[in-house]
């Protein structure tokens, strides 16, 4: 429905407010009554809206009008009124400040750029840049229209991703920011291409409840049931066999979480944790614990040989052992003796020589 | 990419304290100075506006880009290692 066929008179105040805002229209003043506010909307706007929709843009939707009519300036808004014209176009804007106001700005500007200019030819291309995460957001922009056929879009669509971006991974995923917006045109081309042959296959195989329960919020939990995904796409390769799923005429692999894909850090879980110095300290003394323990083995094992041959020696093989000890001292003393008695016959003799 | 820079991990390590934005990953010289010039001086004031962008990872890379001109890498970088911080210590 075209804006001007709204009747300014049955719109709320501050709905007329924020279009004169819109089209540069200085603002009574606040205490204004509403008439003065319709009169104003019916000489600036109506105006201005009969002489654009001259020939070409007569079938293009409400939402795009508007969008057309904003474009001049989302910088001449107000806070507010950038904060609600987001909300519009399902984005929901943190505070409205000096530092962000340019960003959320510029944000709506690429919103509001149609959509319709982009098709399919770029389609493909696109699909490539986008990250996860990105995906997801895209969800949330268009978590109004059906979620069933976005269901089966998305894991279309990220299937194929997942193939292309592992062969393109060099691709940097904000190269083209602008290309965002057109996600959504994207996706409906989509559903054309693929959607319409793969959407009923799909739909008997996934369990029914998934569709209606999916938010884009949910999207970890998308990811999750990844897996279930594969054998679908096998299936859908046996039935239609010349069927192509993408334009490039590749068949989707099963996708794994694309970690840090195009060049982003991984967010989440790394193979191998830092290691702290207490942990190194730490593996380094349960290294020594190991020999340690055997150490103290050993240690025990030789007490307990020292102490049986100890018994033994006490208990056995004293007496025999005392006894050879005894045996063994006579006849040292007795050949002490006799060298004794050989020595002092000697020195005799000898001096006697002498 | 498989692993994370060293400027990372020092920076999710520990709470940020003083740190200067040079300490953020991503951010080196160069972007550092045009931060610093522009009123960013403390690795705490790019958090500020990352959290004012409510952790937004597409509008505070183009904030990135349009502050100091960090390629897509460095935004990247940066975005993850605050985004990380935040989920270590916020």
């Amino acid at each position: 429905m075209p804006l001007f066929e709204e009747d300014p008179a049955h719109l709320s105040k501050s709905r007329l407010r924020s279009d004169l805002v819109a089209h540069n229209v200085a603002l009574p003043p606040a205490q204004s009554r509403k008439e003065v506010y319709v009169g104003l909307h019916l000489k600036h706007i109506e105006q201005k809206n009969g002489a654009d929709f001259s020939s070409d843009e007569e079938d293009q939707d409400k939402e795009e009008d508007r969008g057309n009519a904003e474009i001049p300036d989302p910088s001449c808004l107000t806070d507010d009124d950038l904060k609600a014209a987001l909300l519009k176009h399902g984005v929901k804007a943190g505070p409205i400040v000096a530092t962000t106001r340019a960003l959320y700005e510029k944000k709506l500007r690429k919103l509001l750029q149609p959509d319709g200019d982009v098709g399919l030819v770029n389609g493909a291309e696109k699909d490539v840049l986008y990250s996860d995460s990105e995906e997801e957001e895209e969800g949330t922009t268009l978590s109004s229209e059906g979620a069933e056929e976005e269901t089966v879009e998305q894991s279309e669509q990220a299937a194929q991703e997942s193939s292309q971006m592992e062969r393109r991974r060099s691709h940097s995923t904000s190269a083209d920011t602008e290309q965002e917006l057109n996600r959504s045109n994207v996706q409906e081309h989509w559903s054309q291409a693929n959607g319409v042959s793969s959407a009923p296959i799909l739909d008997t195989l996934t369990t029914k409840n998934q569709s209606p329960y999916y938010t884009p919020k949910a999207s970890p939990f998308k990811r999750g049931m990844k897996p279930p995904l594969e054998p679908v796409k096998d299936t859908f390769k046996d039935i239609f066999p010349d069927t192509h799923a993408t334009p490039t005429g590749i068949y989707a692999t099963c996708r794994k979480p694309i970690k840090g894909a195009a060049g982003r850090p991984v967010l989440y879980g790394y193979p191998e944790s830092p290691v702290s110095p207490t942990t190194l300290e730490r593996q380094e003394v349960e290294r020594r614990i190991v020999p340690f323990k055997i150490q103290i083995l050993v240690f025990l094992i030789v007490v307990v040989l020292l102490y049986f041959i100890n018994v033994c020696v006490e208990d056995s093989s004293f007496a025999p052992f005392v006894a050879l000890l005894d045996s063994l001292n006579p006849i040292s003393d007795a050949e002490d003796g006799l060298l004794l008695q050989a020595e002092t016959q000697d020195t005799p003799a000898l001096s006697g020589q002498e | 990419m498989s692993s994370t820079s060293q400027k990372h991990r020092d920076f999710v390590a520990e709470p940020m304290g003083e740190k200067g934005v040079m300490a953020l990953a991503g951010i080196g010289e160069v972007l550092g100075k045009r931060l610093e010039e522009k009123g960013f001086d403390k690795a705490y004031v790019v958090l500020g506006q990352f959290l004012v962008l409510k952790k937004d990872e597409e509008l505070f890379r183009d904030w990135l880009k349009d502050t100091c001109g960090a390629n897509s890498k460095q935004q990247g970088d940066c975005y993850g290692c605050l985004k990380e911080w935040c989920d270590a210590f916020l």
